[in-house]
Parts: C-alpha cells; structure tokens; sequence
C-alpha cells in the first residue's frame, strides 16, 4: 500500500505577544473512511498567462457523480516572486483566495458535483505555478467515439 | 512587523519510480507587499457532537479582498469521521456551493482566504469531534461598540 504524509509548521515568535506561536500537524492520507492510502497523483507545473481563468483538474461535467465524492488533497504553489503577483483560487465560479508570489496551499477537494471545479487565474503578470493532487479516483475525459 | 512562516512537507511513493517529496516554506505576508501579517484570531478549539452547520470564520470580521491565510484541523483521530468545509454564509455539506472539501481525522488544511464569505463546516454524524481553526489575518474589523 502506497503511503502519503502530509505536516505543517506554523510559527511566529512576534504575532502574539508574549506566546511564541508554534502549530506543528500531521496526517497519514487515507481513502475516504478508510485506513487505505491514497493510489494516484497527479502533480506538475503549470504556466498562467495574467487575467485568463485557467481549469486545474477534471472539467465540472465530469464529476456529476457521488461516485467522486472522494477523499482528495491538493497542493499549490505560486513559484512568482514578484510580491504584487498572485493567483486567485477558485471553485467554479466562486473565487476563495489569492495565492501571493511564494506562497503555498494544501487543502482537501470534493469533486462531488459538476460545480466544484478548481480555477486559477494570475493576476498582474504572467505566473508559474506547481501542484501535486493525491486521490484515488482520477477522473478522465472520455475519449470520443 | 511580525514575522510568521508556514513550513509543508508531503512525501509519497504513490508512484514508485518516482516518490514525491515536497518541501515549502511561506512566510505570510500582507496582500501586494513584504510585510508580515500583523494580526490574527487566535486559535481556536470547537467540539462538534452534531451535523449542524456551524460558521466558525464571520467574514465580517476581517477586511475584503486581503492575503489572509486560513488553518484549520480535524483534532480527532477517526479517520472514519470528517467535517465539511464551506465558503459559504450558513451551510455546508456534500453540493453546497462552495464546499471546498472534506477534513477526515488529522487531516489540516492551510489555505488563502479573500475574507468575502464565511467559512462553515459541519460534522458528518454525531460522534464526538474537535476541530481547531486559526485565521493568520490581513487586516481585522474591529467590532463595533
């Protein structure tokens, strides 16, 4: 059985005064309820011209389906190191936040319906970003008949 | 200025012939320039004995459109169990509009967050469950007298 670890550090010795900040998390990634690991990845990198909305992952038709509803994690990074640059992180048509040049994202995604799909868009200048998303139930685009 | 740094690592052997080994630091950083974020919520922990949704980031509290950086973690150890996360004002489940993904125990998500809509979760049943939550903010409203 394939095994992925994921752990965060948070510290800070100045956000809270007079409390040294120090988060330290860890998780083994498992199949949805189970404590099987995860089976597939997909990473890359991916350039983002500025002001396209760009799609990461399946189309959202392709994930009309419960059978999506998954355990899923994604990273992201912008690799920009412009300070002005950043990349808005999205589902569907919702815009969550902006990934500002150098930082990272790890979260978890439901493909569960056919409006959860992942959007990036680059704002102020071109961007490059990397990802890596873990599952174990990549969906494909059907190929044509 | 206060200086607070996020390091995420991720291995796997997902794919054999090439293991995954991501290591990212971030220091957080307010929206469009060096300086370091200055303010936070604090960490919070929440104990969940329901699957009513609950709003645990008001959006109202923090200023629109900023760098904000966004922590939480399922504190319980069944990998069974999950919380959905949500951007949305008052629900979360499996096709609310925006469930971001499902948190199973350990798991923890660091992600970038605009502060334009509440962050909501809901547990999937009635065991008992802890979530802890931070908001590292770029800028908090201050409530009103």
């Amino acid at each position: 059985m394939a095994t992925t670890t994921a752990t965060v550090s948070i510290s800070s010795g100045d956000l809270q005064p007079g409390n040294t900040l120090s988060i330290s998390a860890g998780s083994t990634l498992m199949q949805a309820g189970l404590t099987t690991g995860l089976t597939q990845v997909e990473s890359g990198v991916i350039s983002l011209a500025s002001g396209v909305e760009s799609r990461l992952g399946p189309l959202a038709t392709e994930m009309s389906s419960d059978a999506h509803d998954i355990a899923s994690y994604l990273y992201i990074c912008n690799t920009a190191t412009d300070e002005t640059f950043y990349t808005e992180f999205g589902i569907h048509e919702t815009v969550i936040g902006r990934l500002y040049a150098g930082d990272w994202m790890f979260i978890p995604w439901n493909a569960s319906d056919d409006s959860a799909e992942l959007e990036l868009e680059a704002e102020n200048g071109a961007q490059v970003i990397e990802y890596a998303w873990f599952n174990n139930d990549f969906i494909l685009t059907a190929a044509a008949s | 200025m206060a200086t607070t740094t996020a390091t995420l690592n991720i291995t796997s052997d997902v794919a054999s012939t090439f293991p995954i080994n991501i290591s990212k630091l971030m220091t957080m950083t307010k929206a469009g320039v060096t300086t370091g974020l200055e303010e936070t919520t604090g960490l919070r922990t929440k104990k969940f004995t329901t699957t009513t949704a609950a709003v645990i980031v008001e959006h109202d509290q923090l200023t629109d459109d900023k760098a904000h950086k966004l922590y939480i973690r399922n504190a319980s150890t069944d990998k069974s169990n999950f919380f959905y996360i949500a951007y949305n004002a008052s629900a979360a489940a499996a096709t609310t509009t925006e469930t971001i993904g499902k948190l199973y125990g350990q798991d923890f998500m660091l992600m970038p967050y605009s502060g334009n809509v509440n962050i909501t979760v809901a547990s999937n049943g009635a065991d008992t469950q802890y979530l802890e939550y931070m908001v590292f903010a770029d800028g908090i409203v201050a409530a009103k007298g």
